[in-house]
């Protein structure tokens, strides 16, 4: 449904994208995740034909965006990152001129609009001007209006980025839902817990190229071996006792509470040494945590490069 | 084709009164379309006192000229500033669909404008030799007229007051020396060059000669004059706008 192959782009000495290459196949949720100035915005831009890129080209369903703007954006929805409606207009007429501008029949346009807003929570707000919107109100009829030729792609830059917690949600039980019905989604996003919620597949950037992707559940096997294992005794140690630990180990402490991050398979042994140590020193263990590292850590470590 | 071609004029109809409905009553609009020319207007006034014929050649030919080209100039720079213009430029249409559709709502601005302005002059009593004449001059300079708007537009500036003084610092020179107020062949000769450079001085000879019969050119060069203004400024400032929209992303 969309491909981008080998998409270079820079400004200035800027190389913002340098070569991105992804496919995203009918009914999926993509998410390119990445810190702020990754190339995300640069690559959505490239991909929807608004920004021409110095190498590389795009499809969307199978029509090269830069050869055929017009039909390739004909079939697809786009809310930009930093984007508004116009806000001296109401928030029908918004939907409106989106509509002609997809040359839907008028009646489409007022059934779809309706139910459109009836679902994002602003059919009540559908005569005020766009200038009396929250921001989150603000963003949700963006997606109305990028929803309102009922596109089979959508491309999200960042649509939860700076919202109140109930807009967000709003749009992402939207997002799902529209998967729900077959929608193609590609979204960008910093928030890595969205990404793992929301996503199929993600594709992580960094630096303008991407540098890992898969599922969430891939990323997280593939880089999420690692286990955490927090122990509060009931006196500090020193810390010379945790050497035998610090060969095979990345190992902290803090006071009484010592911090070790090992592989899973080694579970067994790491906490045998533990007992070891209580049993030596004497010590009684108050506190104990053992968890999976978050998807956050694994995206710190591969933009990290470890 | 066809079809292809009539959802290209819906596209662009829809942008334009898009346009008109954002742009034709906001402040710098009214201020330097319709206020500004009526002071110059009334300024000359006050110092000569010509006939009604010439008086309201005299309106009209400036009110089209400032009006047809006072919205042009700030619709891109008031987007990039809103934020809207990428949002809109996602659509399934081009920069050059946008343009157009902005050059037709202040094309169409020039034309209100100045049909007010026959009106009021057929309410004193004068009215154009040539209807159809007039029609037809006052379309194609007001086209002519929007396309230099936006020739101001191109520097890719967020700042709306920025294109309005610069299109002002231009248009203004423009009317003393297009044969509004004082005709050509009154200039001083250093000046007269100048004056056959100005899209102005065509239509405003056009005007004269409906209005009181004086002209400086015949009609026909007159237009052919005005027409060729309208292509090279329209490929042009086109051109370069669709050059520098990008940066405005
Ligand atoms: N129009 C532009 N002009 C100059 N530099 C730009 C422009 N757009 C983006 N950049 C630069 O390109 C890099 C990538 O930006 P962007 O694609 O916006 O990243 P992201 O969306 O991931 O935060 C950044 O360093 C940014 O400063
Ligand atoms: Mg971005």
């Amino acid at each position: 449904m969309v491909e981008a192959i080998g998409l270079y782009k820079s400004f200035g000495s800027v190389e913002a994208v340098r070569g991105v290459s992804f496919s995203v196949s009918r009914g999926e949720i993509f998410g390119l995740l990445g810190p702020n100035g990754a190339g995300k915005t640069t690559t959505i831009r490239m991909i929807t034909g608004l920004l021409r890129p110095d190498r590389g080209r795009a499809f969307i369903m199978g029509i090269d965006v830069h050869r055929d703007p017009i039909e390739a954006r004909s079939h697809i929805g786009v809310v930009p990152e930093v984007s508004n409606p116009y806000v001296d207009l109401s928030v029908w007429d918004n939907l409106v001129l989106i509509g002609k501008l997809y040359c839907i029949p008028k009646e489409t346009i007022i059934e779809r609009g309706k139910s459109l807003l009836e679902e994002l929570g602003l059919y009540d707000r559908r005569s005020s001007k766009a200038k009396t919107l929250s921001k989150g109100m603000r963003r949700r009829l963006l997606l109305a209006m990028a929803l309102i030729s009922d596109p089979e792609i959508l491309f999200l830059d960042e649509p939860t980025s700076g919202l109140d917690v109930f807009s967000a949600r709003k749009i992402r039980s939207m997002i799902t839902g529209l998967r729900r019905n077959g929608k193609t989604i590609v979204l960008t996003t910093h928030n890595i817990d969205e990404a793992g919620m929301l996503c199929d597949r993600v594709a992580i950037i960094n630096k303008g190229k991407i540098i890992a992707e898969g599922t969430p559940d891939d990323l997280r096997i593939r880089y999420g071996k690692y286990i955490e294992i927090k122990v509060l005794f009931d006196n500090s140690i020193d810390s010379s006792v945790l050497n035998e630990f610090r060969d095979h180990y990345n190992v902290t402490c803090d006071e009484r509470w010592v911090t070790i991050i090992c592989e899973k398979n080694e579970l067994d042994e790491v906490l045998d040494k533990i007992m070891n140590i209580k049993h030596r020193l004497d010590l009684r263990i108050k506190d104990l945590h053992i968890e999976s590292q978050s998807f956050e850590d694994i995206f710190v470590r591969i933009v990290r490069g470890e | 084709m066809v079809a292809g071609i009539s959802d290209y004029l819906k596209k662009i109809w829809a942008l334009s009164i898009k346009d008109m409905r954002l742009y034709y009553f906001k402040g710098p609009t009214i201020v330097m379309g319709v206020v500004m020319p009526m002071f110059l207007w009334l300024a000359f006034m006050i110092g000569s006192s010509p006939s009604i014929g010439s008086a309201v050649a005299m309106l009209l030919s400036i009110s089209s000229f400032f009006a047809a080209s006072s919205i042009t100039p700030v619709i891109l720079p008031w987007e990039t500033r809103q934020k809207t213009l990428e949002m809109i430029l996602a659509r399934p249409i081009t920069i050059e669909l946008v343009l157009i559709g902005t050059c037709l709502a202040s094309m169409l601005y020039g034309v209100f404008v100045s049909l007010v302005i026959i009106a009021i002059g057929i309410f004193l009593g004068v009215c154009a030799a040539n209807i159809p004449v007039l029609i037809a001059s006052i379309l194609l300079s007001s086209i002519c007229y929007s396309f230099m708007g936006l020739l101001f537009s191109a520097i890719p500036s967020d700042v709306p007051a920025d294109a309005v003084l610069l299109s002002s610092v231009v248009r203004m020179p423009l009317i003393f020396i297009s044969g509004v107020f004082v005709p050509i062949n009154r200039l001083p000769i250093l000046m007269r060059p100048l004056s056959y450079v100005s899209p102005l001085t065509y239509y405003a000879d056009i005007i004269n000669d409906l209005y009181i019969g004086r002209s400086t050119f015949s009609l026909g060069i007159d237009f052919l004059v005005l027409l060729l203004f309208t292509i090279i400024l329209g490929i042009f400032t086109i051109e370069t706008n669709r050059r520098t929209i990008i940066k405005r992303l």
